[in-house]
């Protein structure tokens, strides 16, 4: 599916976003002029290697973080303007995030880990669903340390989705899965795309995975290299790497 | 119940072992302060109530004699509500199956008591209204009276028999004495014959001391209460008195001396022996020190205990943070909001105040009810029982919780802190750069690498061994107080009654006697030694400053009675010239080699200025001791004694024999076996102090455990990985094991070595804080006091290391190895 960008289509917008580090004497500048759009439902990657920005482009989006320059919007409003209140808000309500070491919760069993999410949101989704759509309702009360890390991550995704975000925000899902385990979870967020419209921001340092995107935006020492639509993804179980 | 709630009960559940050590040291704390709070309330409220029932006098006068219509003006004077004259006199008490005769104290009261006062010639004297001068009432009974009389048994005076009696309760039952049976004593040297109508109480016997005593004994020591008439027969005391009680309106209470001054003036023709404000009554001075020092302990020990459960609780939840950084960053990654996880982990202190302030309120109330009933074998009360304190429990509850939480605000602040974004990123690795003892190369290249990673863990982590070390100090000085308190509780009663008092029976006469008396006592059965002593009371001046008091004259070279200096070395007696204890002297401001005056109170009452030759010390009392030949010149006689200390063969028979001819001597007023004053002091002081001692240690085991506990445990969870990586190298648990006992040694024995300073100063504080004309604390640390601390807080640290090597021992190193961080 190819996306044309269009206003009322666009999801999110940076311009031009500048992000330097200060550790005291050193500035690191994580970010230069990075300007983007993301529609609706459309799976992006960002690929670079280790160190590139990604990582920070992700927070920033997910309103963990914020531009030193340059703006931020989201459906139109200007996130970077955002206060802490309505950050939260935002990332109660809009975003799920998916991390490379999954960050489940230890003492928590999976069901447990996706209540987390659900208990906070206005309109989540039953926990059982959430679980299913990741094909873990056998496993629902395992705690983390009795699943295989594909399974973690698939709890974690199972979280990410449960309080229904528009946005999902991936930072190396498949950094710490070995290659089958890898892709079954990427077929799971092609999935989310295409069965349920959402937007999914994946990021990762492994060229092949961007084969299966919309669009790749590449990415060298804080500066975005090259973007190009991607107009035949291909489908998670045909790549390799 | 959300999930957070869910995963709070389950770290709660998982810190188990911990948790309860923590929650126990807050417990203690609670614990102090409930128990100390409610025994205060306890002791205090029974004092008021039992003082407003009997209408416990403000102040009393000894006198010589005093005929009754002459009291009129001191009725009168401004301040003075009400008086009332009463009879007093020392006796002995002969009981059959008792081979000692037996100290008591008779004391007069109205023949009958009646509701309505009666107009008439009377004994009570009492103002209408109070504060009005001029108009006087005297009024012959009334309901009730000053210093009057709680019934326990039997009932009041009847009028069947003149020589009725009541007695005291305590005596009573310990000599198994009933409302009908008869009983002896000797009054004004006759053998009299007493029916006992019943048994009593009063407030001014709350602490009943007999003559020369320091804690009650109701074996040896009774009060008699004898009817008015009968009194004034018995001693020849028609229509006088010689005790005078009185109550002051509210406004002349606090500073009672005006009064009393006046009131001497007024009553010099009638041989002023002393005034006493209620301040200074034996009873009330005993009762309001102890009442006052729970007040300042209920302050300070919780204080302590709270401080160190604060403190340890900071340790913990700084690791609990530190340790979920990801789970805080991806709680706010995911909408939470800064308030949501703050209180999250908030809640985690918060329950352990809760659960510590909850059981030490009810710990506090179980040793409340402890204390008391300890108390009731001291205090005699018409009841003195342990209540519940809504009020009090709620503060000490809300105390502990505060103190969790500002304890748990440190480390939960970092919550604040964690931005989501750097919290997913790895932490930087603590600064590992050499420690200042690095520096220190000889030494340091001789250390092994284990002593190297356990002195840099310690250095490193500061705020741990912080407080570590101020928790280990805590714990030592609580030890060390208390072992100190027992050190001074028996160095008090050596000093007092085997060096300074070394005679075995001491005699104390009515009256003067001459040096006949000393050879009569000498050839009494088993008596090795005969020592004669002379007591003048007097009125000590100095310039501003004066004292009432007395002098006591011991011959020379006396073996039975051994003045002391502070140093516990005996002071010769000066055969011109007064010792003068150091707490006299500092009250009258004078040093050795100063002039004092003083003023007999009986005989010809002439001023002598003397000088001050020496200074002694005791802990007991005030003494002033002179040559007995010197102070009989002063007082105008050859020689004179009042008293006698003997030294017997300690043969069962002879002593036997010895008792039964003291009783039919009429002459005595008192008589006190040392033994017996030994055994009582022994029996109740000492009891109570290893009581008191057994909880402090263990309190001040709690301290130590629980910090200790905690700062191994939070350690061994820190240094997982380099944990793993040692047993991958070749390390067994008991290595590991002994890297981390190293290390809490080292903190607890620094700990112990500032705390035991600490714990001296304390036991300082305390004995400058009991420093009163009758009963001072010497401040005494024995060798094992130390020893023992020492030996206690490795005990401790070695029971905590035990719990923490079983943690290594179930370490699940192989996932700590390969677990990302
Ligand atoms: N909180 C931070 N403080 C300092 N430097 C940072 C911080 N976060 C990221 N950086 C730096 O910014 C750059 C980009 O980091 P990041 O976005 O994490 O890269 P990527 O995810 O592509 O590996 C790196 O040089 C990194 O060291
Ligand atoms: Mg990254």
């Amino acid at each position: 599916m190819s996306t044309t960008a269009s206003d009322n289509n666009e999801l999110l917008k940076l311009e031009p976003v500048d992000k330097t580090f200060r550790m005291g004497e050193v500035a690191v500048e994580a970010l230069r002029d990075v300007s983007l759009e993301v529609d609706k439902a459309e799976f992006l990657v960002m690929v670079g290697p280790s160190g590139s920005g990604k990582s920070t482009i992700l927070n920033i989006i997910g309103g963990l973080d914020s531009p030193t320059a340059g703006r931020v919007w989201y459906c139109g409003r200007e996130l970077s303007a955002f206060s802490a209140a309505e950050l939260t808000r935002y990332r109660r309500d809009s975003v799920g995030f998916v991390f490379q070491f999954y960050n489940l919760v230890a003492n928590l069993s999976a069901r447990e880990n996706v209540m987390v999410s659900t208990e906070i949101s206005n309109d989540p989704m039953d926990v059982t669903e959430a679980l299913g759509l990741v094909e873990l309702e056998e496993r629902m009360d395992h705690f983390p340390a009795q699943m295989s890390g594909g399974e973690q991550q698939r709890v974690a995704i199972a979280r990410a989705l449960a309080k229904n975000p528009d946005l999902l925000l991936c930072d190396e899902p498949t950094g710490a899965l070995d290659f089958a385990t890898g892709k079954r979870v990427l077929r799971l967020l092609v999935d989310l795309k295409q069965n349920l419209g959402k937007t999914v921001i994946l990021i990762t340092h492994n060229g092949a995975i961007a084969q299966i995107a919309d669009r790749v935006i590449r990415l060298r020492s804080g500066q975005v290299v090259e973007i190009h639509a991607n107009p035949q993804p291909v489908p998670p179980e045909e790549i390799t790497w | 119940m959300s999930v957070l709630h869910r995963k709070l009960g389950r770290e709660l559940k998982n810190a188990g072992g911990l948790l309860f050590a923590i929650v126990s040291i807050v417990a203690v704390g609670v614990a102090c302060y409930v128990a100390m709070g409610s025994a205060y309330n306890n002791l205090n409220e029974a004092k008021r109530r039992y003082y407003r029932q009997c209408r416990m006098a403000d102040f009393s006068i000894e006198l010589k004699k005093v005929p009754l219509a002459e009291l009129a003006p001191i009725a009168e004077l401004p301040g003075v509500v009400e008086i009332r004259p009463r009879i007093d006199f020392h006796a002995t008490v002969d009981l059959p199956d008792v081979a000692e005769p037996l100290n008591g104290l008779v004391l007069s009261l109205p023949d009958r008591r009646v509701q309505e006062p009666k107009k008439g010639p009377g004994l009570i004297c009492a103002k209408h209204p109070p504060g009005r001068s001029g108009k006087l009432n005297l009024v012959p009974f009334s309901a009730t009276i000053i210093n009057d009389i709680v019934i326990r048994r039997g009932g009041y005076f009847t009028e069947r028999r003149k020589n009725e009696v009541i007695v005291n309760e305590a005596f009573a039952a310990r000599h198994k004495l009933v409302p009908g049976d008869w009983i002896h004593l000797v009054l004004n040297n006759r053998r009299q014959e007493l029916f006992v109508v019943g048994t009593a109480i009063s407030s001014e016997f709350v602490y009943m001391l007999g003559p020369g005593a320091i804690v009650p004994d109701p074996e040896h020591f009774g009060v008699f209460y004898l009817k008015q008439s009968y009194a004034e027969d018995v001693f020849d005391f028609d229509g006088a008195a010689n005790r005078v009680l009185g109550r002051l309106a509210p406004a002349a209470r606090d500073n009672p001396y005006l009064v009393l001054r006046r009131a001497e003036q007024l009553l010099s023709p009638y041989g002023v022996f002393s005034t006493t404000p209620l301040k200074d009554q034996a009873s009330n001075n005993y009762l309001s020190q102890e009442i006052q020092g729970l007040r300042s302990f209920a302050f300070f020990m919780p204080t302590v205990f709270l401080a160190v459960a604060a403190l340890v609780l900071n340790v913990l939840l700084n690791r609990l943070v530190e340790q979920q950084r990801t789970t805080v960053g991806t709680l706010k990654a995911m909408g939470y909001s800064n308030r949501q996880v703050f209180i999250h982990f908030l809640e985690f202190g918060l329950i352990v105040g809760l659960a510590g302030g909850l059981l030490g309120c009810a710990l506090g109330y179980w040793m409340a009810e402890g204390m008391t009933i300890q108390y009731r074998r001291f205090f005699e009360f018409p009841e003195l029982n342990n209540h519940f304190y809504p009020g009090l429990q709620l503060t000490g509850l809300v105390i502990s919780v505060i103190c969790a939480i500002l304890g748990s605000l440190h480390g939960t602040r970092l919550v604040l802190k964690l931005k989501p974004a750097e919290a997913m990123r790895p932490k930087p690795p603590k600064q590992g750069g050499a420690v200042l003892l690095e520096r220190i190369t000889w030494l340091w290249q001789r250390l092994g690498s284990n002593w190297r990673m356990v002195l840099r863990s310690i250095i490193r982590n500061r705020v741990r061994t912080a407080v570590g070390v101020f928790a280990a100090a805590m714990g030592a000085s609580v030890l060390v107080a208390g072992f100190m308190m027992a050190d001074a509780s028996n160095y008090l009663v050596d000093f007092q009654f085997k060096w300074i008092l070394k005679s075995d029976i001491d005699l104390a006469f009515k009256d003067e006697h001459g040096e006949d008396a000393l050879l009569e006592a000498a050839r009494l059965p088993g008596v090795d030694r005969a020592e004669p002593t002379l007591n003048v009371g007097c009125t000590f001046y100095n310039g501003p400053y004066s004292k009432k008091g007395g002098i006591t004259g011991l011959a020379r070279g006396a073996k039975l009675t051994v003045p002391r200096d502070c140093d516990a070395r005996p002071i010769r007696i000066p055969s011109a010239g007064l010792a003068m204890s150091r707490k006299l002297a500092e009250i009258l401001h004078l040093q050795r080699g100063d002039l004092v005056t003083f003023r007999p109170t009986k005989g010809l009452r002439k001023e002598q200025r003397v000088p001050v030759v020496e200074i002694s010390d005791s802990y007991l009392g005030t003494y002033v001791y002179t040559d007995i030949r010197y102070l009989s010149r002063l007082v105008g006689e050859q020689f004179a004694m009042t008293g006698v200390q003997l030294r017997t063969d300690r043969d069962p028979a002879n002593l036997a024999a010895l008792y039964g001819q003291l009783k039919k001597l009429p002459a005595l007023e008192a008589v006190n076996t040392r033994a017996d004053m030994i055994e009582s002091l022994e029996k109740t002081l000492v009891d109570t102090m290893w009581v008191f001692i057994g909880l402090l240690v263990v309190f001040a085991g709690i301290v130590f455990f629980g910090s200790i506990l905690n700062a191994s445990l939070v350690s061994l969870a820190e240094r997982q990985r380099e944990v793993a990586t040692l047993r991958v190298l070749g390390y067994g648990p008991w290595q590991i094991g002994s890297l981390l006992l190293r290390e809490s040694m080292i903190v607890t024995l620094i700990g112990t070595a500032i705390g035991m300073p600490l714990g001296y100063l304390l036991a300082v504080g305390t004995s400058m804080a009991y420093d009163t004309e009758m009963f001072r604390f010497p401040v005494v640390a024995q060798t094992h006091t130390w020893v023992w601390t020492v030996m206690l807080a490795i005990l401790f640290g070695l029971l905590a290391h035990l719990f923490v090597q079983r943690a290594i021992h179930r370490m699940d190193w192989l996932e700590a190895l390969n677990a990302k961080e």
